[in-house]
């Protein structure tokens, strides 16, 4: 662990060099600007115009996460790279081919001299400089951070006071305080897509009680992570919470929280969506340590 | 073949019956065939299903050898991951270091990748994911390939893929082997006739995903091995 490890990671996660015909990069779906996801995309976009599946995460502390990708395939922060990388709709290629064009590549030799004292390129530093980078991007300089280590004064405005107590009521026991996540997977009541026919952890676990679940999401820096949900149907928050409302879909798999509708009143739907706009960071979506390096 | 014969020969000398080897290395030859015949890529073989194949890839996992001696101790040789690929000869050769060693003891060691190597990262040497022998989209080695044709498979190019590993409970394919060590090397003979001995090809001709079959076809494998 290093600042050069580190500044290797960055340049590996704002190089298209990842994909097989040096058209994707990382960033390609995981801007800052937008805590590192791809805004107004439902689905993200790979090599040669292909459209995926699932619609980017948002990357940021990624070392409290028990599990990555919204199914949970993946156990360990060092190995979500591979996904990407090898995944035929994102950068199509696999490490192999990747580790093999580094090799080739006078500035990453020297790149991968500067943290490793040896040059030669392999596929695991290349995922654990990748990993290094990933695992800094943490955010929690947020307006609700201040608000928290200031003991509750007066840094939020009634309205957002009146939201947070909002959301701890109806929001909390999925979207834990301080990670906005509780780690697990749940099925929110979404319709499935007929042309997706994504039915989430089931398909990593193949057990039927986990049909229809996906990873709950941190909420934090919402207001810049749209569309939401695993496949990017809701272009706004508030559609997001007319789902809860309204269009909650009953099934076996249900989460047992939304059994019964979110019952909010106009204005308390309102301080809600004010309270989550404290939960974005600045500091982070701005941080140049973060930004493009080149 | 590297044989060290000096402690033989004092054992001998000095009449033991016990015999003890110094630290030194232990030759480990894998020998695949399809029954008795050797495997190349450009032969044709039958199975006993009467499917007619041919080998594209055969890989495998041996890892986390053990010297368990016989007094109970256990010395765990660290590292010790070998990636194992049948078309590729300097693969079905490589020695081990062991400490000293009597020929009472046992060696243990894996066919595949255990649990705690699936879920602590990203390694290095044969354990690294660019070897191809890890999945991406969800955590974990592929313990063993073994892909090739037929005319049997109605797939695309005649294939055949068995991509066999999980790691998690109940479909853990990793198999283990404890052996007697009472010479300074080991030979395992894999005998790929055997794997085919239940499968059909027009059938079954995929498996790329953990799984009860993945875990049926772990044991059959396992099964195609001989030691001694």
């Amino acid at each position: 662990m290093s600042e050069n490890e580190f500044q290797l990671g960055r340049q590996l996660f704002y190089d298209p060099i990842l994909s097989k015909d040096q058209t994707i990069s990382c960033a390609s779906c995981h801007l800052q600007a937008n805590s590192f996801t791809h805004t107004d995309h439902e689905l993200s976009h790979g090599i040669g115009g292909i459209i995926g599946k699932r619609n980017s995460l948002a990357l940021m502390n990624l070392a409290w996460n028990s599990s990555f990708m919204w199914d949970g395939g993946v156990n360990h922060i060092e190995l979500q790279a591979l996904a990407p990388i090898s995944s035929e709709n994102e950068m199509g290629s696999s490490l192999n081919e990747v580790v093999a064009k580094l090799n080739a590549s006078k500035k990453y030799k020297a790149l991968y001299f500067n943290s490793y004292k040896d040059s030669l390129v392999t596929g695991q530093k290349t995922l654990l400089a990748l990993t290094q980078f990933t695992v800094m991007l943490n955010s929690y300089n947020s307006k609700y951070d201040k608000y928290i280590i200031d003991k509750g004064g007066d840094l939020f405005t009634q309205q957002e006071k009146n939201g947070l107590k909002i959301f701890r009521e109806n929001c909390a026991s999925c979207h834990t305080e301080p990670l906005f996540t509780n780690n697990e997977f749940r099925n929110n009541g979404l319709v499935v897509d007929p042309f997706l026919n994504d039915y989430g952890r089931m398909q990593i676990t193949n057990k039927s009680e986990d049909s229809l679940k996906f990873k709950v999401p941190t909420l934090r820096n919402i207001q810049f992570t749209p569309p939401y949900m695993h496949d990017g149907r809701f272009e706004s928050l508030k559609e997001v919470i007319s789902h809860y409302k309204l269009g909650i879909v009953h099934s076996k798999t249900l989460a047992k929280e939304l059994n019964s509708n979110l019952n909010l009143s106009h204005k308390e739907e309102v301080d809600l969506l004010v309270f989550l706009r404290t939960l974005t960071d600045y500091e982070f979506l701005f941080n140049d340590r973060f930004s493009y390096p080149f | 073949m590297k044989y060290n014969f000096i402690p033989i020969l004092i054992s001998v000398f000095l009449g033991f019956t016990f015999v003890s080897f110094s630290s030194s290395n232990l030759e480990i030859i894998i020998t695949p065939r399809f029954n008795n015949k050797s495997i190349l890529e450009t032969d044709w073989y039958v199975t006993s299903t009467k499917d007619s194949i041919q080998f594209t890839k055969t890989k495998f996992y041996l890892t986390n050898f053990k010297l368990i001696s016989n007094n109970g101790e256990i010395k765990v040789l660290e590292n010790s991951s070998y990636l194992i690929d049948i078309f590729k000869p300097e693969t079905l050769k490589f020695s081990l270091k062991l400490p000293h060693f009597d020929n009472n003891d046992k060696l243990y060691f894996e066919l595949g990748v255990n649990n705690k190597m699936n879920t602590t990262g990203a390694h290095s040497g044969a354990l690294d994911p660019s070897n191809g022998m890890y999945w991406s989209w969800q955590s974990g080695y592929i313990n063993f390939k073994i892909e090739g044709i037929s005319p049997s498979c109605m797939t695309r190019k005649n294939k055949f893929q068995f991509h066999i590993g999980g790691y998690q409970n109940p479909h853990n394919t990793l198999r283990n082997f404890t052996i007697n060590l009472n010479k300074q090397n080991l030979e395992l003979n894999l005998n790929l006739e055997k794997f085919f001995e239940f499968t059909k090809l027009s059938k079954e001709n995929q498996v790329l995903i953990p799984g009860s079959n993945a875990d049926q076809l772990a044991t059959v494998f396992y099964n195609a091995f001989t030691v001694f």
